[in-house]
């Protein structure tokens, strides 16, 4: 063996040591603290997908905990994601270098269990602090019984609508006080006719579009009295005649009343892929109605604070009718693998608890799911307290093993009836059968 | 130099492969790591079911009926499938033009190709978010230059018929990289073939039909390939243009799924439905196709690629 060879094996060595030594990563009880935080202490890692202005509000709270742990060093990390996409978490927690601490969307919260992505609470005696929640959002929290999340936010949608718009239309809008009750869908619509402007025979102005922003299949399911799940046979039921009684209205026919090309390219020109918040077409008076939720408040006051604007009730479909909502929300999860799951939870109680609550709801004007919060009205000034008091009686999606993968299913029926391609009968008849057939195997679910 | 293939190494060969071992040994660790382990485990979650976490369950070929019975599978097939066969050609067509271009003889060639060719070094995400901007239906200039020799607006990402297109026309800016390649081909032909052929009265267009053409055609077969292996797995653009929350294209991918590539299917059903066999499944799918393709397109050519002249 010539001498060359021999250093050649050396060097070989020597390089694979340091692709191995940088492939390791560094051990998160050696850090230092960040700056900010309390010496002695051991790092923990929390990402969320949010973006501004709601990510702002959580690097508050995480700098407020920073401040007063004694133990634990939270370092906040923006990750890309969504409600139901989370290939950077679960990649990094199959490689090793997952967080300690994640956002994840309350609905996903026992299909993450269920794949077993996440760490179950229950030694950290999460348990306990059942009661201090409101009894959906912790229902959300778990899965066969055991807890996997801490609750976040909540949130509830209404119609908010545009007086300056309307009023120049000439529509009355005494009608729209919420103290009035609900107004009917088809109000609503003879409110919005009013407003639809064409230049050039396109659409500049619209008055509604029923399934922009929170318009979803959940929310005008839920306004018809429908029904997505069947806990006693464990199939969901998105054929309900009631949910294709809301498609046929609110997504087929309503597209077909204003031209199903007409509005699409409508919402390609004013509300294309990937937009930034504040050329939302509703803020820029490109639209007389949107259904959205209470967030927007908050935007509305970062972004366009002298709008004129006003919020009552999701339009129900007859006179009379029970006003309806749904909240979601978001929570707080161990993934498993976590290096340091005790500081980690530690950063959860805080901010899933009163503390962290606080703030985000005085920042973003999302709402709590902590019980003594929601009572707090210093929390809730000028219209939060109506989304609030919607609360009790807000619908929530079935925390179901395949949420993410109906939800698909319930958009791609959403999607034909809008484009008027499909019966929607026939559309949800097809999106119960592919997510029954997923959602078999973890049957029954309690 | 590597010297032809040989069963009996002499003595300063067997020296010289040890003494090169090393240095090749962490790309051979890499690759049988990092590539060969990744691609024949796959096989095997093909046919588990496996969310990616927890012990994967064995399903026989449940997986493959699965794909079999899904009409997203096909749905998705069929994008692709559409995608690549308009967006090879019209990539070919286009980097051949640009290559000519960039073969002119003119003093400030040089400005040119860097111009030509900048497109395709920006970040294709990058890309995608400006052709947001150019395509809007109403205030892009795509639409507002279409207008102005009478053509109807076009809603380019949000009609089914024009979302592919869309893409299409997208992937075109990427065209820099391949008409750099033929390029280096073009000016591999020998100058004399030119100079007899317009000796005997061989015109511009009758030498490019008849010499260049013939003479390039090893790489537009390398480009047709390479372009075709690269267009089945087409996934960035979709993956940006289905983004954000407002909109009926939320949640969908692109209007009536008609950005729902074949890759972005996959990636939907390992990451969002922690469905990893069902993934595993449809990779395996696909490397069977592009490799029924790239035969094709091989036996294809037999009857038009020459590789007489190099």
């Amino acid at each position: 063996m010539s001498l060359l060879g021999r250093r050649g094996w050396k060097a070989s060595l020597l390089f694979v040591s340091v692709v191995l030594a940088a492939c390791g990563g560094s051990s998160t009880s050696s850090a230092p603290p960040l700056a900010g935080c309390n010496s002695g202490t051991t790092q923990a890692t929390f990402w969320t997908s949010h973006t501004p202005p709601d990510s702002v509000s959580l690097q508050h709270i995480t700098d407020a905990f920073n401040t007063q742990s004694k133990t634990t060093c939270v370092k906040m990390v923006q990750v890309p994601g969504s409600e139901t996409d989370i290939a950077k978490l679960t990649t990094a927690v199959r490689s090793g270098t997952g967080p300690d601490v994640y956002m994840l969307d309350r609905f996903t919260v026992a299909e993450r269990a269920a794949a077993g992505v996440l760490t179950d609470l229950s030694s950290f005696g999460a348990s306990s602090l059942a009661s201090n929640y409101v009894s959906f959002a912790w229902a959300e929290a778990n899965f066969k019984g055991k807890p996997y999340a801490l609750p976040f936010d909540t949130d509830t949608r209404a119609l908010y609508y545009r007086k300056d718009l309307l009023q120049a239309a000439g529509v009355d809008i005494s009608a729209l006080d919420p103290s009035k009750g609900p107004p009917t869908i088809d109000m609503i619509r003879t409110m919005a006719n009013k407003v639809n402007h064409k230049t050039n025979g396109a659409y500049d102005v619209i008055g509604f579009i029923p399934w922009i922003n929170q318009g979803w299949h959940y929310t005008w399911g839920f306004v018809y009295g429908g029904s997505f799940f069947d806990a006693s046979s464990c199939k969901v039921t998105p054929n309900d005649p009631k949910i294709v009684q809301a498609y046929t209205d609110m997504f087929q026919n309503w597209s077909k009343a204003l031209g199903v090309d007409a509005v699409q390219t409508f919402i390609s020109s004013y509300a294309p892929p990937n937009q930034p918040t504040q050329q939302d077409p509703f803020l820029t008076g490109h639209l007389g109605f949107v259904v959205t939720g209470d967030w927007v408040l908050g935007q509305i006051a970062t972004y366009v604070p002298n709008l004129n604007y006003g919020v009552t009730y999701i339009p129900v479909p007859h006179a009379g009718d029970q006003p309806a909502t749904w909240a979601g929300g978001w929570s707080m999860v161990i993934p498993k693998g976590a290096k340091n799951a005790s500081g980690g939870y530690e950063f959860m109680k805080y901010i899933a608890g009163e503390p962290g609550q606080r703030v985000y709801t005085k920042e973003t004007q999302h709402t709590p799911t902590i019980k003594s919060l929601q009572s707090d009205s210093t929390l809730f000034p000028g219209g939060h307290q109506f989304f609030i008091n919607q609360l009790p009686a807000a619908h929530s999606r079935p925390p179901l093993p395949v949420g993410a993968f109906y939800w698909d299913q319930l958009s791609t029926a959403q999607d034909a009836a809008v484009r008027n391609t499909a019966d929607p009968a026939t559309a949800l008849a097809a999106a119960a059968s592919a997510t029954n057939a997923k959602l078999q195997p973890f049957c029954p679910l309690s | 130099m590597i010297a032809a293939p040989r069963f009996h190494l002499s003595k300063a060969d067997r020296r010289n492969l040890r003494t090169a071992a090393p240095f090749i040994l962490p790309w051979v660790i890499g690759f049988f790591a990092f590539t060969l382990y990744p691609i024949g485990y796959s096989l095997y979650l093909s046919f588990n079911s496996y969310s990616g976490f927890g012990d994967a369950t064995p399903v026989g070929l449940a997986n493959y009926q699965h794909l079999v019975s899904d009409p997203l599978f096909w749905k998705s097939l069929y994008n692709t499938l559409y995608y690549t066969g308009l967006a090879v050609p019209i990539g070919l067509v286009i980097a051949i033009v640009l290559a000519l271009m960039m073969n002119q003889r003119v003093r400030e060639v040089a400005i040119y190709r860097a111009a030509v060719y900048l497109p395709s070094i920006l970040p294709l995400f990058a890309l995608t978010f400006i052709f947001i901007v150019l395509l809007n239906p109403r205030f892009g200039i795509v639409n507002y230059l279409l207008t102005l020799v009478g053509v109807p607006t076009i809603n380019w990402l949000g009609d089914p018929r024009w979302t592919k297109i869309s893409i299409v026309l997208l992937a075109q800016l990427g065209a820099g990289g391949p008409a750099l390649i033929f390029l280096a081909a073009l000016r591999a032909v020998p100058s004399e073939l030119y100079e007899s052929a317009s000796i005997d009265g061989a015109g511009p267009l009758r030498r490019f039909r008849h010499i260049t053409i013939p003479l390039i055609t090893p790489v537009i077969l390398y480009d047709l390939i390479y372009g075709t292996i690269l267009g089945v797995q087409i996934f960035t653009p979709a993956y940006i243009l289905v983004g954000g929350t407002s909109g009926s294209a939320a949640y969908t991918a692109g209007p009536d799924n008609s950005l729902l590539f074949y890759v972005f299917y996959l990636y939907k059903n390992a990451f969002q439905y922690s469905d990893m066999g069902v993934a595993s499944a449809m990779a395996w799918v696909l490397f069977v196709i592009s490799v029924l393709l790239a035969l094709a397109i091989m036996r294809w050519s037999r009857y038009w690629v020459h590789y007489e002249v190099s």
